[in-house]
């Protein structure tokens, strides 16, 4: 059995994550995934301003505070936090770091801002099984950070397909924290979530798995918050992924006294192509939301609409009037409605002006004008696409330092 | 009887790319027969006026149904107007939809 902890869900998660799954019980290895459609994005433009950048720089920090911790413990440590600059990440690590490079296809897609393959397991493996003691990578699938260390812990073979489907299936359990232990829980009334703790999958040889968490730690872990994660971000059954189709309509779930047993699992071999998550700069986007109280919400609108054309224009306006207005209100705020307006321009300076257009109609437009907000800047936005491309066009490598 | 579906169902949805996910489980075996028959995908679209081409699995395994909402989300979420861009509320706001549940499941 080999025990694969989570300490991150997302680029922003809780710190103390990492600090709190290493000093509350039994680890092999600590894994994070930082990395969403929106966060290539975002680190993306941090590498236009700075070429060094291009990582998780949270991680960094967690790092500081805890990579003695971890060495001491004997917990290896294996994250995605490498983003656009796995490399970069790697030489700022003090201890045997392994990194996994070759996502990076923006050659191939020049257009792009980010242009990354979802890699696979394998060479997450071949660092740990070189004694890497942390593995950092770039843009790999959320699961395989699961896979990878499991895969070499138990020498699995490539085409293993129920043993990587059911190391798939912890994967995706533990890849957004806090969601396997009742975070984000639709039946949340019925535990206790004030500070939910990170999940931990004990993988077993044959792939299947105990989910759990930490003794003492909040939140649950029981059949219905782990349904809940298997249905997050899915669509057919039939999960395909660099590693391995993991077909979820297999999948069993069991109640145990320390959490939930998963087995069952089958696995087919994966898709020829690799998944690629494109980011592109679509342009510039501002918004505001007006506070229309009381009478004549639908006329106050109508009247802010007209002048807020008149002095920038319709083009890249949306407009949604959301009547949470009541008649007759108690309170003034539910005495009013929201009246929500975002541009999207390619022009940055219409962007800038839609701040200032709002702004101007302060003593001009309706009775009782006001904004939750002021009107920022502006900021750019991206357009996210997935491509597809052969395996044979992507070359992952896995480099030592 | 005219409850929440949330009463007996739970739900959790998310984004990817433009589309949405909408997973939509219950607790027991009678409740999966009956949810599997009920919300079907023109009941989705009933209930989610704003959806319009969607695909709809069925994981028995899980008493679990599982919808994609194609396109909600523009493209994506740096891009979309939509209010809630990530679809993360789309699960709960489905839960609060009233509908006939039958008794015995309540």
């Amino acid at each position: 059995m080999i025990r694969i902890g989570n300490a991150s869900g997302f680029y922003g998660d809780r710190l103390s994550a990492m600090r709190e799954q290493l000093e509350g019980g039994e680890l092999d290895v600590l894994t994070g995934d930082y990395l969403a459609e929106l966060t290539m994005l975002i680190l993306g433009r941090d590498r236009m301003k700075d070429s060094s950048l291009g990582y998780a720089k949270t991680f960094l920090r967690q790092m500081e505070d805890c990579l003695a911790l971890a060495l001491d413990k004997g917990v290896r440590i294996v994250v995605n936090a490498g983003g656009l600059n796995p490399e970069g990440l790697a030489r700022k690590l003090g201890a045997k770091v392994g990194y996994v490079t070759g996502d990076d296809l923006k050659t191939r897609f020049p257009e792009a801002l980010t242009a990354n393959a979802y890699l696979g397991a394998w060479e997450i493996a071949e660092c740990l099984d070189q004694g890497a003691q942390v593995v950092v990578t770039g843009r790999v699938t959320d699961a395989s950070l699961v896979v990878g260390p499991a895969a070499a812990h138990f020498g699995w073979a490539r085409d293993d397909w129920d043993r990587l489907a059911g190391a798939t299936v912890a994967g995706h359990v533990l890849e957004c924290g806090t969601q396997a232990t009742g975070g984000n829980y639709s039946f949340f009334t019925e535990i206790d979530v004030t500070r939910p703790g990170f999940p931990i999958a004990e993988i077993n040889e044959d792939g299947s798995c105990l989910i759990t968490k930490h003794d003492g730690t909040g939140g649950a872990v029981t059949v219905d918050t782990v349904t809940a994660q298997l249905l997050y971000e899915i669509g057919a059954p039939e999960y395909l992924g660099p590693d391995v189709t993991t077909h979820f309509d297999t999948v069993r779930l069991d109640a145990h006294e320390r959490g939930v047993r998963i087995s069952g699992t089958k696995g087919s071999p994966p898709p020829d192509t690799l998944k690629v998550c494109l980011n592109t700069l679509g342009g510039f986007r501002n918004s505001t939301t007006f506070v229309l109280t009381g009478l004549d919400v639908a006329e106050k609108a109508d009247l802010v609409r007209r002048q807020l054309h008149d002095a920038i224009g319709e083009e890249g306006l949306t407009w949604t009037l959301a009547r949470t207005d009541q008649r007759d209100a108690a309170t003034e705020e539910q005495a009013s409605a929201l009246l929500h307006v975002t541009i999207k321009t390619a022009d940055p300076k219409r962007a800038k002006g839609f701040s200032r257009a709002a702004i101007e109609l302060a003593l001009a437009s309706y009775p009782g004008f006001h904004v939750t907000a002021p009107p920022g800047d502006g900021t750019p936005f991206g357009i996210y696409q997935a491509a597809y491309v052969n395996r044979d066009e992507v070359s992952a490598k896995a480099v030592l330092l | 009887m005219k409850r929440p579906l949330g009463t007996i169902a739970g739900a959790r949805s998310g984004d990817k790319g433009g589309d949405a996910n909408l997973g939509v489980w219950v607790r027991s075996d009678d409740a999966f027969a009956w949810l599997n028959g009920f919300l079907t995908t023109e009941k989705l679209k009933e209930l989610l006026p704003e959806a319009t081409e969607v695909s709809r699995y069925e994981l028995p395994n899980l008493r679990a149904l599982n919808f994609v909402l194609h396109g909600l989300l523009g493209d994506g979420v740096a891009s979309s107007t939509r209010f809630d861009p990530q679809a993360k509320a789309l699960g709960e706001w489905l839960r609060s939809r009233e509908v006939e549940i039958p008794e015995e499941l309540l």
